[in-house]
């Protein structure tokens, strides 16, 4: 994790901004890819598993392919989007109660 | 009658907990690299090119000539032009989630990445083009997870496995020896294309490119060793009338 502090340009992670990026995109990036799999796996299925048609198994395995390494990389990444949110409503909730705090602390 | 005391322990506490909470989503940068790797797998789905109907280069204003040819054209012309304008200051980097550090002064990977899937899109047969977009979108995040957990050595021999199983799948219609000449070469290509860093070009460029021309070099060279390339697709095309 410390070598990402240095990979990564460094941005202002409390910033909602920064992460709506990624919130907007992630739904395109896991229902795409099992979508094109979906499609896959249904074209063999019609033009060749019924048909009893070999030529279409090279799309079974792409689709097989495009399915596992995805699912692969989205549970992490979801997991984390997850965890990200979670600590993200902490700070927020601690930053109201210290602002409440200091206005009281005022008064 | 509120003791001052209490209130400005209290403050202390929350002061406490607030700055371990920003310690916390600071130490969340791990977010941008899972990002970047479901964007590169996520490339895998734009195979879904070759599903769509033949383009011809005779009529190019026909619509799915302006699908499959100027559609990722133009797609690649916006993301230079954009790239372009990120590395003059006009767009800030900001804007651009889970970027490296190298690339505040460079071209962005996925800009490379996506120039060369255009490239085997349009000069390539897909025989070529599919296990070297694979490669890119799969391979290279497989070794990039094993390199960080494991070991550089360990990424390459885990990546060159990936790799020429991707080829194999591909290439199962082909000669038995002449899938397995593809496989290692295409394999070979990808790792060294991935290994082999320049400042200037990217590794998402060069595990596309390098595979793709070693491997269109025995395609035409294949016949004269009496092998013969696959001459079906993968991906059969839809047949949708125009």
């Amino acid at each position: 994790m410390k070598n990402n502090d240095k990979e990564y340009l460094k941005t202002d992670y409390s910033n909602l901004k920064v992460i709506k990026t990624e919130i907007l995109l992630t739904p395109l990036l896991i229902i795409i890819p099992l979508f094109v799999a979906g499609f896959l796996i249904n074209n063999w299925f019609i033009n060749g598993f019924s048909k009893s048609v070999s030529s279409f198994n090279g799309e079974l395995m792409l689709a097989i392919i495009i399915l596992v390494g995805n699912i692969m990389f989205d549970i992490p990444f979801v997991s984390s989007m997850i965890k990200y949110k979670k600590i993200l409503s902490q700070y927020k909730k601690l930053s109201k109660k210290l602002k409440e705090i200091k206005l009281f602390n005022k008064s | 009658m509120v003791n001052v005391k209490d209130v400005k322990q209290r403050l202390e506490e929350v002061k406490k907990k607030l700055d371990e909470t920003t310690k916390k989503i600071n130490t969340i940068d791990f977010d941008a690299h899972w990002y970047r790797r479901v964007f590169h797998v996520f490339g895998a789905s734009f195979i879904f090119y070759y599903v769509l109907p033949n383009a011809n280069w005779v009529n190019l204003l026909d619509w799915i000539n302006i699908l499959k040819i100027w559609v990722p054209v133009s797609i690649v012309i916006i993301i230079v032009l954009l790239e372009i304008l990120r590395l003059k200051g006009k767009i800030n980097s900001d804007h651009f989630f889970g970027l490296r550090t190298y690339e505040k002064k460079r071209a962005g990977s996925y800009v490379f990445f996506a120039v060369a899937i255009v490239i085997l899109f349009l000069f390539f047969p897909q025989q070529i083009a599919i296990p070297c977009i694979l490669c890119a979108c799969l391979a290279d995040p497989i070794m990039g997870e094993i390199r960080y957990r494991f070991g550089e050595k360990q990424a390459y021999i885990v990546g060159f496995i990936a790799c020429m199983f991707f080829f194999i799948v591909t290439w199962f219609k082909a000669d038995f020896s002449l899938m397995i000449l593809v496989s290692v070469v295409g394999a070979i290509g990808a790792v060294v294309g991935e290994a082999k860093k320049f400042w200037w070009l990217d590794d998402d460029f060069m595990i596309q490119m390098l595979p793709a021309i070693l491997i269109l070099i025995i395609w035409f060279g294949a016949p004269c060793l009496g092998l013969n390339p696959p001459v079906e697709p993968i991906i059969y095309p839809s047949v949708i009338s125009w």
